[in-house]
This record gives structure tokens, sequence and C-alpha cells, in this order.
């Protein structure tokens, strides 16, 4: 296949249907060639409500990428998120048969078929099994077992799974637009591939996504994602708190969250008004700078510390060297940086997409980061030259 | 009284459902035609024309001589004469049975004055007595509230356990355009399908089995109001679509009326083909609705009758209970272990030692502050209970009108029992000015 080195992620995000083409160079590298956007109807909290608004949507995006980047779109990867997607660790084991002494590279496939056997509820889907580590007869750090003797292959897996219905409503909506879907990632997950770099991901980090409906977390210990998870809490719940708060129209509390908003409280005079203008420049009603803030800064702190607690529950937090990392496009909420900082407790900064080259414009803003990091994930699952059996197994998501 | 039924319930108890006046009679219609036993359907009224009307098994007709047949015009002393004319009638029609369910609306006469009769006449029988009561709507005017409150008072000294309803909070979930009629209809449904519910759930020998105890539990409290839901599914996700019909029911407020709720007694029923996983899905999913801290008493019970069906019966009741320091426990504590062989007037001498005592406890149970000034006038209710009562109810308020936003249609996503689509700063009362 002449193409086979572009590939096309597709974010169905609560605000915008985000489209990147981009193309896996030789040496690694991925080059963006082009971002298709269109803001999102019928997506709530990261799942959609109404297939068939958000088909057009979806079908403007894709149009609008073409566009951009001369490439005809048939196959994309999907991001999924939504706060039914849970995730869990499930050691898989197998034992050799006697007459065989040397791990072959269909017994990683048993391994992780063994994993898969944990319990899940019965209406869930998995969604992706993720290799941790491998142990050869409880032999710690070994990187591919693949050739080497050994009687027990055990591994560790990180497992994501979901509500299959829901998952196949995203899919469903591409299959309308005869697109075809070649692998669906959790978003959380995609994410962390384009703002995380390996060294990262080897002292441990937490990648935090703010979009506008879910906010999504992934975490990394030792170079393998070890908890993920969303949660139906994002940038639409501080203009819907601004909003209520203030008795102002949603459209207003959006753009005061952008221009003025601030997670940062103390920062404005006693008294200090911001002044919300109506379509033609009057202005309209004033309200206190600390006010707004206020509201905001309750939101966040709260969100942060519900995954705060949520993070607690496993036994990872200690093991974060390289601290937190947000992005997505509530990262672009002023002060957050300190405000996480604060409940974290640990050296927080603002990402967009790494390692990328191409349309600026695409990996220099947080939004973009998800769709990025589908294309990354991609080259990650396509891996030419040294894929070896990385290749293979990835193959079974 | 816990032990005794353990040890009779061998084979499932008999049951009697009584349904008096009016409201308990149409509660019982609807039972009996939701497919329940007519024989164990005894209807009682003092009105002839609608207990002819009445599709129970056994009809008897209380007071022929005090009410002649007329009804008891909204006065529970004819109710109450009524039903002690016809003492010998009602014993029959309700001996034999180990369980007997009484419901009634209170607030009118029959219901409210021959209640209480009815429960200690089936507490003398030695029959287990379950009182399920409707308190009127607030637009049916504070006299039929008070004597609802009295009738209620006098119940709770009888019955075994009482479980409440109130027309109010069930009467909001039907549409505001829909008739009065559609009104009433919608909570004899309820009241029919929790009255099944727990007969089935006592009736039933489970896997997990619960009992009177587990009730007693769930209901036993200061403010016992309860809160009740059924739902049912079949077919491949049936778990997660009989677990969300029983949070839709008007009483449960989507499941959010539980975040408050201190016990919860779930009851799961369904075929052979019922598997634990479907369970502990379920119950993954209904304890995202509840905080850490509520007690869980659950049930499941297996019968081929349910064929791929699966039930789910939520039961709890309000419990943000204004705390009464020491009545309380000493009130659970006499409950289980005097209830059964205690008669009811030294019953409540224990419970609150003075006789005189009933009344303000029944004040404090009452959450509608409409009706408390009216109670007052009516009985030696101290005037202290009332103020107590009346910022209980502020409380209660100030959460009601829960204001999502553009979330409002949409999934909640709740953490812990919380709402987060609420606005944080509302849930931590920020003022905004």
């Amino acid at each position: 296949m002449a193409k086979a080195n572009i590939v096309v992620g597709l974010e169905i995000g609560t605000s915008k249907v985000c489209v990147v083409v981009g193309e896996l160079k030789r040496d690694g590298t991925v080059q963006i060639l082009g971002v298709g956007e269109a803001p999102s109807v019928g997506v709530r909290k990261g799942e959609i409500v109404d297939i068939d608004n958000c088909g057009k949507c979806v079908r403007e995006a894709i149009a609008d990428a073409e566009d951009k980047s001369d490439v005809m779109i048939k196959n994309v990867y999907l991001g999924i998120t939504g706060a039914h997607i849970r995730s869990f660790n499930n050691r898989g084991s197998f034992t050799l048969p006697d007459d065989r002494e040397k791990i072959e590279s269909a017994d990683v496939g048993r391994v992780q078929e063994e994993a898969r056997t944990a319990p899940i509820p019965a209406h869930n889907m998995f969604i992706h099994t993720v290799l941790q580590h491998f142990y050869v007869d409880g032999q710690d750090g070994v990187l591919n077992p693949v050739g080497m003797f050994g009687r027990k292959l055990e591994a560790d897996f990180h497992i994501v799974h979901g509500v299959a219905n829901r998952i196949k409503n995203s899919i469903q909506c591409l299959c309308d637009l005869d697109i075809e879907i070649e692998d669906i990632v959790f978003t959380p997950y995609a994410a962390a591939q384009a703002v995380l770099d390996q060294g990262q991901k080897n002292i441990g980090a937490l990648m935090l996504d703010i979009g506008g409906g879910t906010t999504g977390y992934a975490m990394y210990v030792k170079g393998a994602i070890v908890q993920s998870g969303c949660v139906g809490i994002g940038g639409d719940h501080l203009t819907n708190d601004l909003s209520l708060g203030l008795r102002i129209p949603m459209g207003k509390a959006e753009m005061l969250k952008i221009k003025e908003g601030s997670c940062v409280l103390g920062n404005s005079l006693p008294g200090e008004n911001v002044t919300l203008r109506d379509e033609h420049g009057f202005a309209g009603k004033e309200i206190e700078r600390e006010m707004l803030n206020q509201i905001i800064h309750m939101r966040i702190r709260e969100t942060f510390e519900f995954l705060m607690r949520e993070l607690e529950k496993g036994p990872y937090l200690d093991y974060l060297g390289a601290g937190v990392v947000i992005t997505g496009g509530t990262s672009a909420l002023r002060g957050i940086k300190h405000l996480a900082e604060d409940v974290f407790q640990m050296p927080v900064q603002l990402c967009r997409a790494q390692n990328v080259s191409g349309v600026a414009s695409a990996f220099e803003n947080p939004q973009y980061s998800t769709a990025v990091g589908l294309v990354k994930y991609a080259q990650a699952t396509i891996g030419d030259e040294g894929g070896g059996w990385l290749d293979w197994f990835k193959r079974w998501f | 009284m816990i032990e005794i039924t353990r040890s009779t319930s061998h084979v499932s108890p008999t049951i009697k459902v009584v349904g008096l006046g009016g409201a308990g009679g149409n509660v019982l219609d609807r039972l009996v035609l939701d497919g329940f036993d007519a024989a164990c359907a005894v209807a009682m009224n003092t009105d002839v024309q609608t207990l002819n009307g009445s599709v129970a098994g056994e009809k008897v007709h209380l007071g022929p001589t005090t009410s002649r047949g007329l009804g008891s015009g909204g006065d529970p002393e004819v109710g109450y004469a009524a039903a002690e004319e016809s003492t010998d009638e009602i014993v029959a029609a309700i001996s034999g049975a180990q369980m007997v369910f009484i419901c009634a609306g209170l607030g009118g006469g029959t219901g409210s004055g021959a209640a209480p009769l009815v429960a200690h006449l089936a507490r003398k029988a030695g029959a287990m007595v379950i009182v399920f009561v409707t308190l009127p709507f607030s637009f049916e005017g504070k006299r039929r509230n008070t004597q609802a409150m009295e009738a209620l008072a006098q119940i709770e000294g009888q019955a075994d356990l009482v479980v409440c309803f109130e027309n109010d909070r069930m009467g909001e979930s039907s549409s505001p355009s829909s008739g009065i009629q559609q009104a009433f209809v919608t909570t004899d449904a309820i009241l029919s399908q929790s009255i099944r519910s727990i007969a089935g759930l006592v009736g039933q020998r489970g896997w997990v089995a619960v009992g009177l105890d587990d009730l007693a539990v769930v209901l036993r409290r200061q403010q016992a109001r309860a809160l009740f839901g059924y739902g049912e599914s079949e077919g491949a996700n049936r778990a997660h679509e009989a677990l969300e019909r029983a949070l839709r029911c008007p009483l449960m407020d989507k499941g959010r009326m539980l975040a408050e709720a201190q016990a919860v007694l779930v009851h799961v029923t369904g075929g052979p083909d019922l598997t634990l996983n479907e369970v502990s899905v379920m119950m993954e999913e209904f304890n995202r609705h509840i905080s850490d801290g509520t007690r869980i008493n659950f049930g499941v019970t297996t019968d081929a009758r349910h064929g791929r069906r699966l039930g789910v019966s939520i039961l709890s009741s309000t419990g943000d209970a204004v705390v009464v320091p020491q009545s309380r426990p000493a009130l659970q504590k006499q409950v289980v272990v005097e209830k059964k062989e205690a008669p009811p007037a030294k019953e409540q001498a224990l419970v609150f030692e003075a006789d005189q005592e009933p009344e303000p406890f029944e004040e404090l149970e009452e959450p509608q502050p409409v009706k408390a000034p009216a109670k007052i006038t009516s009985q030696t209710a101290p005037a202290k209970a009332a103020p107590a009562k009346k910022e209980e109810k502020a409380e209660q308020m100030s959460l009601e009108p829960v204001n999502r936003g553009r979330f409002d249609k949409g999934e909640p996503t709740i953490v812990d029992g919380e709402d987060l689509d609420v606005p944080t700063f509302l849930r931590k009362n920020l003022k905004v000015k």
C-alpha cells in the first residue's frame, strides 16, 4: 500500500471533532500534514448522544482535514472516551509444555489471552490490553522473552474496558460515513503518547487531559502505563457553573471563562469588576472578578482532589519522578498549573504534543494533543522496522 | 420477633393483605390485578358501594350499624367506631395469617380510624403486622393532614413496621398535565409494587436471605418516609436495565435520594440463570449512588417462576435524621427486643418512658412544616418540637431545586453519592453575589 505511512487520528470530543493527518517518517518521527476540525454537536461528556448530528460534524471535520492535507481519508484511528471506561492491572501466565523449553512468540499471545480472562462486567468489552512487564520463571525485567529459555512466562497487563454499546455508538457513527476504523484507542492513552516522552514515562509521570466534557488521566511508571481512567467533568462544567452562578447565558459564560477566567484566588483587587459586553460592545453586566475566579477555582480544585483520591487508590503516586503533565483544551486556563501543584504536591507542567513536525498549529495547541496522540499511537502499533514481536502483538487489539 | 419468624419460615408464611378504606381498597385492587393472590386479599370498608366494587377475595363491611353502609364521612371517630363494631369479622378475616399487611390511605375516616385497631387485632392474633400508609397530598388540606398524623402515631404504636409514603412526593412523579386520577393511580401502583416486593422478599428463602430484621434496620428510624424503587428487565443487559428502572422510580429521584440514606435494602430476584456476575455488576453500579457510610442489606432470591426476568427492589427511608440523642438507641433496642410480646400501650411506655410522649415523637417524624401548626393545636404536643422540624425542612428545601444547567438531561456524573454536574459552588454553599 502506497500510503501505508499516512495515518489519520480522529477524536470526537465534547466540544469539537478533530482530525489529524500525519505521515510516519522512516526516522521514527511524525510529520503532521494537516488538521481538520469542526465544533461538535450531539456529544455529551465524551459520548455520542445524537448519532446523526454528530455524523455531520465528523464529516465536516474530515472534509476540512482532507482539504488541508490533500489526503483522501479512508481509514482512521478513533479515540474514544467516557466515564464508563475502567481500567485495572492483571497478570497472565503460561507454563510451557514439557517438550519445549524455548519461548515462542505465540506464547506471548497466550499469556495475554490468559490475562484477559479477568472478570469484567458482562456488557463491557476490552479496549486495550497493554503490556507492562514480562517475567520469565519469576525473573523480572525481561524485555523480550521470545527465544529465551524458560518454563513459565508471565506478564503484567494494563487492561482497559468499557461498555460495549457505548463504544459501538462511536464506531457506528463512522461506519455511516463509510470510514474504516483501524483501531479504537482510549483517549488519555493516546494523549499520553503525544505529550509524554519516553524519559518521562520511565521515571514516572501522570498525564491529565482536561477536555471539554471529560478529564482523562494516564499514569506511567517505569515506562509502562499503570493507571488510567476518565471522569465526566471538563471545561463545559466550568461554563455551566459560571452561567448558573453569575446568571449569564452559556455563550457569555464560555467567553468569560476563556478571556477572563482564572483559577488563582486573591489575585484581583477588592471590588475589581469584569464588564461583560453585549455583541455591540456596550457594557452590559458587571461581574466581580474574585467571584468569577472563585467559581472556577472550586470546580477545578474539586476535580483535582477527586482525581487525587482516585489515584491514591493505587500505589503509584510516590513513583512520579516527572510529576504531572496537563494537556487538553482546559489546560489553557490561567493558573491551572499552580492549582494543580497545590493539590498534587508535585511539579506540574503544561504540555502539548511533542516530537512532531509539520503544521505548527497542530502540535502547538494543547487541544490537539489527543488527535496527535492517535497518530503517535498508530506509529507505535504499526511499528515499522524495529517492530518485531511488538508489532505482531499489538495487532491483537 | 426476629427469631420467631425465622423459626417458622420453613414454609413461606401465610400472608393476608388488608385494604382499609377507599385508598387502601384501591391499592388492594391494583395488587390483585397485578397478579397477587386474591384469596389473600381482604377489603375492609365502611362504604358498601366501594366495597362491592372491590376485586378482593374477602370483604368485610365495617360497622353496618354505625355508618349504615354509607362510609365514614372523613371522620376517624366514625371509622374507629365502625371497626370496633365489626371486631369479630375483622378477627375472622385475618385469623391464621402469620403476616398481615395493612394498606390504608391516611387522612380520611376509615383508613385513619380503623387502621390502628385492625393492626392491634392482627397483632393480638399473633401475626406480624406491616402497615403501608400514604399521607394525603398537601392540597387536601390541613385537617386531613392532621388526622393522618394522629393516625400514623397510633399505628406506629401497634404495627411491627410502618412503611410510610408521602403522596406529595409521589405526585411529583406524574407529569403536570396529567389528571389527578393519574396521580392517585401512580401512588397505588407504587404501593402495590412495594407490598409485592416485601411480601416476596420476606416470604421466599434466598441464597442471600433478607429477613424482617433487615427490613427493620432500613425502615426503623425517626423520619421514616419510605423510598422505594423496583425495576425489572430481561435480555442481555438486564442487570443494568433493571437497576436503572428501579432508580427511575419516582421516589428514588434517579437515585439521588439514596445519597442521604443511611441504610438501604437491595433485593435481587431472578430465574435460575441469574449469574453472580450480573449481581456484582449491578451492585457496583448501585454503589455509585450511595455514600460510603451507607449500610447495605442485600438479598438474592432465585425462583424458576421468574424465567428470564431479573428484578431488583430497593427500599430505604429518608434518614437525614434530626439527631435525637437519647431516645433513638433506646427506641431501637426496645423495638427489637420487646416488640412481639409487649402489648402496644406498654411498649410505647417502654420506648418513651412516659405515656404522653408518643405524640412528640411523632411530631418529630413529620418533615412537612405546613402540618406543624395544625398538629400543635390538635394535640398536647410540645411547642419545642415544631421549630426543630422547621429547621430540618428548611435544610431540605435548599437541596431540592438542584440546578444542573446544560447537564440537566444527560446522565449524571455521580461520585460517592454526589452529583458532580451540580456546580461545585452550589454544593459547597458559596454565596454568589
